[in-house]
């Protein structure tokens, strides 16, 4: 009985088995991104002055109550899907309109879109006018030194210098932007779940960037999603995309006003 | 005739895999620099509610710009019946409260201060423009992110991010 050898394995290509492994589960995992909607909580004032007159025509009123419910504009919704349907509509129904036909329908009560938003326009001089006049205001505040007009002002201004800077970027003689006061209202209950809650965001999230998606194709042949997404990765702006998000969403602003349940 | 026996002697060469660490290593730093971690294990249970369109937030986390939250019914379920709703908060670095404290939105304030605290120094947003990031539960009664809200607009932390999972197709 001659004493054998045992023969090696040959380990060579144990390497490429691992490398094999390793590269299907690259391929196949998706690394988990925390994604979101950014939103703003209005700032805290110590005596509340007594809300403006608001029209209903610039209310887009989303209700929802305990039981899941939902409301738009009075009308019970079944599906929370068609939301953003209805946001495109309250946003474009009179968007295209001419500033005469805007004059001739707001007073006119059978026109179909009296319940919506009108859009006004306004040229470069019509901002500058606004500029100078709330420039005065905001030195008679300082001069009087009241400090709600001086931090009141200061934000107009700020809005007509974004708006000048986007009528700069979009090119054009006038501005075309909606009612100052269009927005859209979430009013829910105490038992609403937040899964309605964060469903409306997305609907609403979806409306707007197909909005700006469409301004954006139109103005600058590109799309809104596609910029922000640059400027994530860009901070220097090599692009100059960051002029072009800041009009667009100018057009289209975010005006989300979310009621506290009581 | 020798000459050919004598190299039909030996075996297969073994493999040069003195490069392999090169690879090994250049994988490794490909997942270093890619990966985010997560600040903490929340002792909340969270399923976050579905949604599309919603913003990547990884640019925010490169720069620290942004505090992660959480909101659900606790793990240990024995403790929900102290909370408000059966839901509790969980923030990170900061003792949990205690049952006889039970829910509250009260602390929710000074743990944003001491976070706004440790940032690198390289950040310099003020607080307004911090990101709060709420991940809250499926479940969760909206009315207990309206008490966040409230507690951060005390404290002028005025932007907040509702967590989603994205599924919008990319």
């Amino acid at each position: 009985m001659a004493k054998r050898d045992i023969p090696e394995i040959n380990a060579g290509s144990m390497a490429d088995i691992a490398f094999l492994l390793l590269i299907f589960f690259l391929v196949t995992t998706t690394m988990e991104k925390d994604t979101a909607y950014i939103r703003y909580i209005p700032q805290k004032l110590e005596d509340v002055p007594p809300p403006p007159e608001i029209e209903n025509r610039n209310i887009f009123e989303i209700k929802a109550n305990s039981a899941n419910q939902l409301m738009i504009r009075g009308e019970i919704i079944e599906n929370p899907d068609d939301i953003s349907e209805r946001v495109l509509e309250f946003y474009r129904m009179n968007e295209k309109l001419t500033a005469s036909q805007t004059q001739a329908y707001i007073q006119n009560s059978s026109y179909k879109g009296i319940d919506f938003p009108f859009y006004s326009r306004v040229t470069m001089q019509g901002i500058d006018d606004e500029i100078n006049r709330n420039t005065d205001e905001l030195e008679r505040a300082e001069a009087d030194d009241d400090e709600n007009l001086i931090t009141f002002y200061t934000k107009v201004l700020k809005d007509w210098d974004k708006k000048k800077a986007a009528l700069k970027t979009l090119g054009g003689r006038e501005l075309v932007e909606i009612h100052p006061q269009a927005h859209v209202r979430i009013v829910v209950q105490q038992q609403t779940e937040y899964k309605l809650f964060a469903k409306i965001h997305s609907e609403i999230q979806e409306a707007l960037i197909e909005l700006r998606d469409e301004a954006a194709q139109e103005y600058f042949d590109d799309t809104y999603s596609k910029m922000t997404k640059r400027l994530d990765q860009d901070k220097d702006d090599k692009k100059g995309d960051r002029k072009k998000v800041a009009a667009l969403e100018v057009l289209f602003p975010e005006r989300i006003i979310e009621v506290k349940p009581n | 005739m020798s000459k050919f026996r004598k190299e039909n002697k030996k075996g297969a060469p073994g493999v040069n895999t003195s490069s392999l660490p090169d690879i090994v290593f250049m994988l490794l730093f490909f997942f270093m620099v890619a990966t985010t971690t997560k600040e903490s294990d929340p002792t909340v249970e969270v399923k976050r509610p579905e949604g599309v369109s919603a913003t990547d937030l990884t640019p925010y986390k490169q720069r620290s710009e942004i505090d992660f939250l959480y909101i659900g019914q606790p793990r240990n379920k024995a403790r929900a019946a102290d909370f408000k709703l059966g839901h509790a908060l969980f923030l990170d670095n900061v003792a949990q409260p205690q049952p006889g404290e039970l829910y509250s939105t009260n602390s929710i304030a000074q743990w944003k201060l001491d976070k706004m605290n440790q940032k690198p120094s390289n950040m310099n947003e003020p607080i307004s423009n911090v990101i709060t990031c709420i991940k809250a539960d499926q479940g969760v009664p909206t009315i207990l992110i309206f008490d966040i809200r409230e507690a951060l607009q005390n404290i002028n932390a005025l932007k907040i991010a509702y967590a989603v999972e994205d599924k919008s197709a990319i």
